[in-house]
């Protein structure tokens, strides 16, 4: 008999499958099965912090103009 | 673009309509003459040949009308015709639908007397208003409702009877008038042009109106007649049923119509009832030619410029306006004339996540864009309107489809047959027939699970 597992499928692009499994490297308990490069399957409860954490990753990446004239005015 | 989208609504609600109130209304040459307004060129064309040919005409008749390569829309033209119940076919013949040629031929030569088109008053009002007036009484009106959604303090809440309104349509979501908050849909609707506003509102009314056990027909001719009326006409109570008295009241508070107070025995039509049907006065486009088309009133609507570096600076003193602008622009300084602010990663996401798209953005700023914009082809600057929408992607860079996880089947054969039937009914998401796996969607996964079961008990 099969087995079935109940998750969430995720369709990225490889870089946001590392991100996604850097962030499971540290209590294992966010991804249930890396499929192929792009694809992964998730716990259901943790989609929201994955898409959190993800978020606030990329945005410290970004450079955001109106920093820069708060820190001129400083 | 909004026009079309909206004649397309309209078109769905009228193809929805069966074929005996359809009839019903094709009595009211108004509505006749409106629908043919609504309808495509096309289908235009070929209603015009059949009007005043008492004859049935051969469809291969048609084919002499039509380009060589628009056969396409030769076929949808004859689709939307007979959605709506115009033509009758039998045995490759095509005729007008009677009620509906009779409807048209009346409206066009003007033929039997009759009170579709509006009765103007022939008595001298004692208060007259002018056009002016008109414009100033409908922008405050429709500004009313559209500040109340956005939520700027007037003071000032509209009537209960546009409340329920916007809260059968899905744009505010609350109980009472305090406690009344946007939805994503009443975001998008805040982008959209005023006469696609107008006929979104039009639609819920009606579909309301049904509700209340008001005849549709009547509501459908009362909305078509309007459209055909004249500016700075008045016009007399005298010829509408007891039912359109009723949705005079209604049409009054969004700023459609005007009456001094409701026992006044004539009313007014506003520019927002006299551009229902009509192409012009719609839309702004950056060709020239158009702009003679264009009233006075919509020319001035242009007042944003954008630049190439995201800066925004809108020529606009209306509340309404910036606070709509603040959905996706972060607003910086205000001056008397002008607010100036600029497009950032912030403020469209902010937008984003409201559920407004970079589309209805990149529609809002070409409709409204300043008419010294128009000088410059593309009308908006390409890094501006590319980086709206990458921004709109980097929200969506993981697709997630929740469901099932298959594995561990003892045989190939096992997972072919499986798999092949996941397949077949189409609720397979991925698989890898390699390592023998694959992901079914929640929807589907009841569906494998009772194949699965009937396989072991049949013994397979």
């Amino acid at each position: 008999m099969p087995r079935a597992v109940k998750g969430v499928l995720v369709e990225c692009d490889p870089s946001i499958k590392a991100l996604i499994i850097s962030l499971d490297s540290k209590n294992h308990n966010i991804v249930l099965a890396d499929l192929d490069d792009e694809h992964l399957v998730i716990e259901e409860r943790m989609v929201e912090y994955v898409k959190r954490e993800l978020d606030s990753q990329l945005a410290e990446n970004t450079f955001k103009p109106a920093e820069l004239d708060d820190i001129r005015r400083k | 673009m909004s026009i079309p989208r909206f004649r397309t609504s309209i078109n769905d609600y009228l193809e929805g309509l069966p074929e005996p109130v359809l009839i019903r209304l094709y009595y009211s040459p108004a509505t006749c003459l409106a629908i043919f307004r609504l309808l495509p060129a096309m289908a235009q064309l070929f209603i015009m040949t059949m009007l005043f040919n008492d004859k049935p005409l051969a469809a291969t008749d048609l084919n002499g009308w039509v380009q060589d390569g628009s056969s396409t829309k030769q076929y949808e033209a004859l689709e939307k015709l007979r959605g709506m119940h115009l033509i009758k076919e039998s045995q490759g013949t095509l005729s007008l639908q009677k009620t509906f040629r009779a409807g048209l031929r009346n409206a066009l030569t003007g033929g039997d007397h009759n009170d579709s088109f509006g009765i103007p008053c022939n008595t001298e009002d004692k208060h007259r208003v002018d056009i002016k007036f008109l414009d100033e009484h409908a922008n405050n009106q429709w500004e009313l409702i559209l500040h109340f959604m956005v939520g700027t303090d007037t003071g000032k809440v509209p009537n209960n009877g546009v409340l329920s309104l916007l809260r059968h349509s899905g744009l505010m979501e609350g109980s009472t008038p305090s406690n009344m908050r946007i939805t994503n849909a009443g975001f998008q609707f805040l982008l959209q042009d005023v006469n696609a506003q107008i006929w979104t509102l039009l639609l819920q009314y009606l579909n309301m109106s049904e509700d209340l056990q008001m005849d549709a027909v009547e509501v459908l001719h009362f909305l078509f007649m309007l459209g055909s009326l004249e500016l700075g006409q008045d016009y007399s109570l005298v010829a509408l049923s007891p039912t359109q008295k009723i949705m005079l009241d209604d049409l009054r508070d969004y700023g459609v119509v005007y009456q001094r107070k409701s026992s006044s025995r004539r009313f007014y039509p506003t520019r927002l009832a006299t551009t229902l049907t009509s192409d012009t006065g719609a839309l702004l486009t950056a060709a020239a030619s158009m702009d003679s088309a264009i009233s006075q009133k919509e020319l001035e609507t242009g007042f944003v410029i954008l630049e190439t570096n995201f800066k925004v600076y809108a020529y606009t003193d209306s509340p309404l306006q910036i606070a709509v602008l603040n959905l996706f622009v972060q607003l910086k300084s205000r001056f008397v004339n002008m607010v100036a602010g600029q497009i950032s990663r912030e403020s469209v996401r902010k937008a984003l996540s409201n559920g407004i798209t970079a589309d209805q953005i990149i529609a809002y700023l070409t409709v409204h864009a300043h008419p010294q914009m128009r000088k410059s082809i593309p009308l908006l600057p390409p890094t501006v309107v590319d980086q709206i929408r990458l921004w709109q992607l980097e929200m969506e860079r993981m697709k997630i489809v929740e469901g099932y996880l298959y594995s561990d089947f003892s045989s190939k054969n096992e997972y072919d047959i499986i798999a092949g039937y996941a397949h077949d009914l189409g609720v397979m998401a991925w698989e890898k027939s390699n390592k023998r796996m694959f992901f079914v969607t929640k929807e589907g996964n009841q569906q494998i699970v009772d194949f699965v079961r009937r396989k072991v008990h049949g013994g397979a």
